[in-house]
């Protein structure tokens, strides 16, 4: 047992001088159990400082989301992994297949770049910009297309939008940015050329709308629909749930624990699970709108979907499938339990936990990002079955442990088997 | 964003580990936000909460891969209301759960499944539950700790209605409270001690380089009866040489182990000075 120190025993001023000294000599040595006084209080607490025995973590990148300019020809990917370094990778599209860990062409990443976990994104070669959203904040940032380094945003959306982003999209035809939002079950539309605190334009949200831990967005401008999938967790929502108002919020959602808003009444709950879905809204949707198709049930495979396109010749809506490690592609006009026209699932695919879907057009080529692996590859537009990729790019080796831990909502010990248990 | 996924690793794991187990997949019914993990010894379970379909799940304490959970708590009579913890209570058979959009804290029996209204709560303006965002329980010295926007607040574990708290620690000096994101407070029963993680935005007034608390994550150490704005017992801070990043916390009382979850990481720490018999 550790002794203590008692400071009246002593010249304040002989005391400051030896804390100072004290302190000094305590953050350089991994002496445990010393003891030092801090300033005059009834209770000298007992300084436990020393460093970690040991550190469990993953310091390679992962790919979140991806999306591609494909007259630059770079591909971007948001890597929303805090242990690497939360950042936006930039590589080349074209490059000779290799099975190395392959350094990216430039890293957008740093304190200034505000980036959070970032987890989608856009892009507008016409206007030169790069659209970030953040599974932690309630923010939209935009960089230029070029940036590079630790680079502040250039502009950023940060007034009463939600907390908690899943899915950006550009819809250049309208010139609108579209945002899901997890904790809320929110679909929201802005200008393009948004300020600062802009309302939306337009959002999706409430009982009817049959949003469900929405993920991806995207949006078909010819059929003017918006494409949206979800996880399956519901609960019901009131409109304009999770916008940040203040002392005025609607309520206390989005997990935003310190964000003041109402206080709900005890009442009884509505949560519920829901199959995995698509749901396809009219574009010019508002409020608590009723989707016009919702594509969903066990013939559909869809298990917890995230990244959504559209093939550019065919029409299909393409599905980054994670829960069961395939990208779904299902007819444009798909509606209700219906199989997807082409699956690629299977070993040869390397494919690990995808979460981002995207076409580059000019290559003809398709874009998927895996959050478990490490791994971006790519295949033939038209590929389905069990086809190895053309290339990819990795940020570990091949046999490098397999990404888990995230962004972990706790950690508990679990005596009986000598474990920890760190859920995401 | 992350993925949902429980990952498991020996407690002596180290460096870029391979989990033990990992129970994801959509049978498991998790959503990618489970903020907390209770672990039940004596059925030999564990219990996460689903906040977006407002339920709580219990699993096989040896869950792996795609496996659904034992039961299922939802439904309107549950009351539950995006549920961001639980804490199970093994020795008397119950469940608690903070719920900071409703300043509530609900009990169930840890054996209910499906639609099962809470048999306590703990609800009212004399309760000083203000965002109420992690309970905590200790069966042994019948003790119930709650984590709130300006405090830590505790109570007799049976306190329902509008109870008054018995101790609350808040104020400057705790380090604890809104301006500081206290996240998790854990009991350790054994040597009566409070172990609360939060952090601090921006340095706290104070002499330079002997600050309490540091700049950043702090972990403090209470004693049982400590009532008020009282400093810590005992405290871990963030220095370049602790480099403290976290605030999620579980310890193994034997090895003197705290860990500590952060972001994408876990950090153990070895303290045995807090895990001495009282």
């Amino acid at each position: 047992m550790v002794g203590r120190f008692i400071p009246s025993k002593f010249r304040w001023s002989a005391l400051a001088a030896v804390l100072l000294a004290a302190g000094f000599w305590n953050q350089t040595h991994p002496l445990s159990g010393v003891l030092l006084a801090q300033q005059p209080s009834e209770r000298q607490p007992l300084i436990l400082d020393r460093p970690p025995v040991r550190l469990l973590s993953d310091p390679n990148p992962v790919f979140r989301a991806v999306a591609i300019d494909t007259e630059a020809g770079e591909v971007f990917m948001a890597n929303d992994k805090e242990s690497s370094g939360a950042s936006i990778l930039v590589y080349p599209t074209q490059f000779a297949p290799t099975d190395r860990i392959m350094e990216p062409r430039r890293r957008i990443a740093g304190p200034n770049t505000d980036m959070g976990m970032v987890c989608g994104l856009a892009l507008s070669p016409q206007h030169g910009e790069l659209y970030s959203v953040s599974g932690e904040t309630g923010t939209l940032n935009v960089f230029s297309l070029r940036a590079n380094g630790d680079v502040p945003p250039v502009r950023r959306l940060d007034g009463i939008i939600p907390r908690a982003n899943a899915g950006v999209y550009l819809d250049a035809a309208n010139d609108e940015l579209w945002i899901t939002t997890e904790h809320v079950n929110r679909l929201s539309a802005y200008r393009r050329t948004f300020e600062e605190d802009d309302e939306p334009l337009r959002f999706i949200q409430g009982p009817n709308t049959q949003l469900a831990d929405p993920h991806g967005v995207y949006v078909d401008s010819e059929a003017n629909e918006v494409y949206v999938s979800n996880h399956g967790n519901w609960r019901e929502t009131q409109t304009g749930e999770g916008e940040v108002r203040g002392g005025d919020s609607l309520t206390r959602s989005s997990l935003g624990y310190n964000v003041p808003g109402r206080v709900l009444p005890l009442g009884p709950s509505t949560g519920r699970f829901l199959p995995a879905s698509i749901t396809v809204f009219s574009r010019t949707a508002n409020g608590d709108a009723e989707p016009v198709r919702v594509i969903q049930g066990p013939r559909t495979l869809l298990d917890q979907p995230d990244g959504i396109t559209q093939d550019p010749v065919t029409g299909e809506i393409i599905v980054a499938n994670t829960g069961n490690d395939s990208v779904l592609f299902f007819a444009k006009d798909a509606n209700g339990d219906v199989p997807p026209v082409r699956v690629l699932q299977g070993p040869l695919t390397k494919l690990g936990g995808p979460v981002g879907v995207s076409i580059d057009a000019k290559n003809n080529e398709l874009w998927v990002a895996n959050w478990d692996n490490h791994i971006a590859a790519v295949f033939p537009r038209t590929a389905r079955g069990d086809m190895a990729p053309l290339r990819v790019i990795r940020t570990a080796a091949e046999n490098a442990p397999l990404a888990s831990m995230g962004r972990i909502g706790a950690v508990a010990y679990d005596a009986k088997r000598d474990e920890i248990l760190v859920p995401n | 964003m992350s993925q949902p996924r429980i990952s498991v690793y020996a407690s002596s794991a180290d460096g870029n580990a391979v989990p033990t187990r990992v129970i994801q997949g959509s049978r498991t019914r998790q959503a990618r936000t489970s903020h907390y993990v209770s672990i039940d010894p004596i059925r030999d379970e564990f219990a996460v909460p689903n906040p977006f379909a407002q339920a709580i799940l219990f699993f096989r304490g040896g869950a792996d891969g795609n496996e659904a959970p034992l039961r299922t708590l939802q439904g309107p009579k549950t009351l539950l209301n995006q549920p961001d913890n639980v804490a199970v209570d093994p020795v008397h058979g119950e469940a608690f759960v903070a719920q900071f959009t409703t300043d509530s804290i609900l009990v169930f029996p840890n054996t209910a499944d499906g639609d099962v209204a809470p048999i306590r709560i703990l609800h009212g303006p004399h309760t000083k539950l203000d965002g109420p965002i992690r309970v905590e329980v200790d069966p042994e010295n019948d003790l119930m700790a709650v984590t709130t926007r300006d405090a830590v607040v505790f109570f007799n574990r049976t306190d329902e209605g509008d109870a008054t708290p018995k101790w609350v620690l808040s104020g400057p000096k705790t380090g604890l409270g809104f301006s500081r994101i206290t996240r998790d407070v854990k009991l350790y029963p054994k040597g009566k001690k409070i172990i609360a993680a939060a952090r601090i935005r921006g340095r706290l007034p104070g002499p330079p380089g002997v600050e309490p608390f540091g700049d950043g994550h702090f972990i403090g150490v209470w004693q049982y009866g400590d009532n008020g704005d009282v400093e810590p017992w005992a405290v871990l801070r963030a220095t370049p040489y602790t480099e403290l990043m976290g605030r999620r916390l579980a310890f193994n009382e034997k090895t003197g182990d705290l860990f500590v979850g952060g972001d994408g990481i876990v950090q153990i720490y070895n303290l045995p000075e807090i895990f001495e018999a009282e």
